[in-house]
């Protein structure tokens, strides 16, 4: 609960969510995604909320980016915008 | 369209923030979501339940049937799942 | 005015999140674009839910200190942070990640059918579907 840190982590947060929503490349911006939960997963730690973070860091971390590359693998890597 | 899309959300985001005023201030010990209903739970959660983390003792404990829908849910996705992307073997039949 | 600011700039931020996550659902033409949108849209709104239970000060995470052995001390509810926002926000990180699986299912099979992923495409080309069609 020291909003110095808090500020940092959602700046890196918000750089993260433009990063992944304007780059080309599709695998680049599901990486990206994953170090935005990663990020995300950091903030709750430092509001406090464990269990939030635990949970975060085990599943959206990992089996939401594992679900995307497969998804990416299966299709195209492509995209216009 | 982009710009029409970028306007609307700049407008709603405006909203948002001026709804942001009358919110009490961040980490307030006395905001009425910290006052009325949780003191309660922290008080009796390890009384009443035996676990010294409340959150585990209110996710398995007092809402222990919501628990049981959520598996109910990540069931039913994953069987949507395998059932849209499983092989059909006469489609491929089809084609070749 | 400092104060203000310090008690309010979270808020701001999940806002600012909250509206790039819901321009990438309007604006972009490609489908999993959209869904980093929608998921980036989700983590807002559940960042929004748990930052209403931060108490600031010398607080506690919401586990009991001392755990078994201690059961005859007062438990003090303005030492603990509020378990309640986390309890739901955990059940709600489940679900969003169970829709983002339905989601990217959808996306495969629709991907095998039209060969794209490009939203203006795949309704050019069903448009030529139907008009072959009639």
């Amino acid at each position: 609960m020291i909003w110095q840190l808090d500020f940092l982590f959602l700046i890196l947060v918000l750089i993260c969510a433009l990063a992944a929503i304007n780059i080309k490349d599709l695998l680049s911006a599901v990486i990206i995604l994953g170090a935005f939960s990663f990020f995300m997963c950091l903030l709750w730690a430092e509001m406090g909320a464990v269990d939030v973070a635990f949970t975060e860091a085990a599943v959206a971390t990992s089996v939401c980016t594992i679900l995307f590359v497969g998804a990416i693998i299966k299709t195209t890597r492509r995209s216009k915008d | 369209m982009k710009v029409i899309i970028l306007i609307f959300v700049i407008l709603s985001g405006g909203l948002l923030i001026y709804g942001t005023m009358d919110m009490p201030a961040w980490g307030d010990p006395q905001s009425p979501a910290n006052s009325y209903v949780s003191p309660r739970y922290i008080e009796e959660a390890y009384a009443k339940t035996e676990t010294p983390n409340i959150v585990s003792a209110v996710l398995a404990d007092y809402r222990g049937y919501d628990t049981m829908g959520e598996t109910t849910v990540i069931f039913t996705a994953a069987l949507v799942c395998a059932f849209l992307l499983r092989k059909n073997s006469d489609e491929d039949e089809d084609k070749s | 005015m400092l104060d203000f600011i310090i008690g309010k700039f979270n808020f701001w931020f999940y806002v600012i999140l909250m509206a790039v996550g819901l321009f990438a659902m309007l604006a972009k033409r490609n489908l999993v674009k959209k869904l980093i949108g929608m998921n980036i849209f989700q983590t807002a709104i559940i960042l929004f839910y748990v930052s209403i239970g931060v108490k600031k000060g010398n607080v506690h995470v919401p586990i009991i200190v001392g755990g078994h052995g201690h059961e005859g001390e007062l438990i003090q509810a303005a030492d603990y942070l509020n378990p309640l926002p986390h309890v739901l926000m955990l059940t709600a990180i489940v679900v969003s990640i169970a829709t983002t699986g339905v989601a990217l299912a959808i996306i495969i099979m629709i991907y095998r059918r039209y060969n794209t992923l490009n939203e203006d495409e795949i309704i050019e080309i069903r448009q030529k579907q139907l008009e072959a069609e009639v």
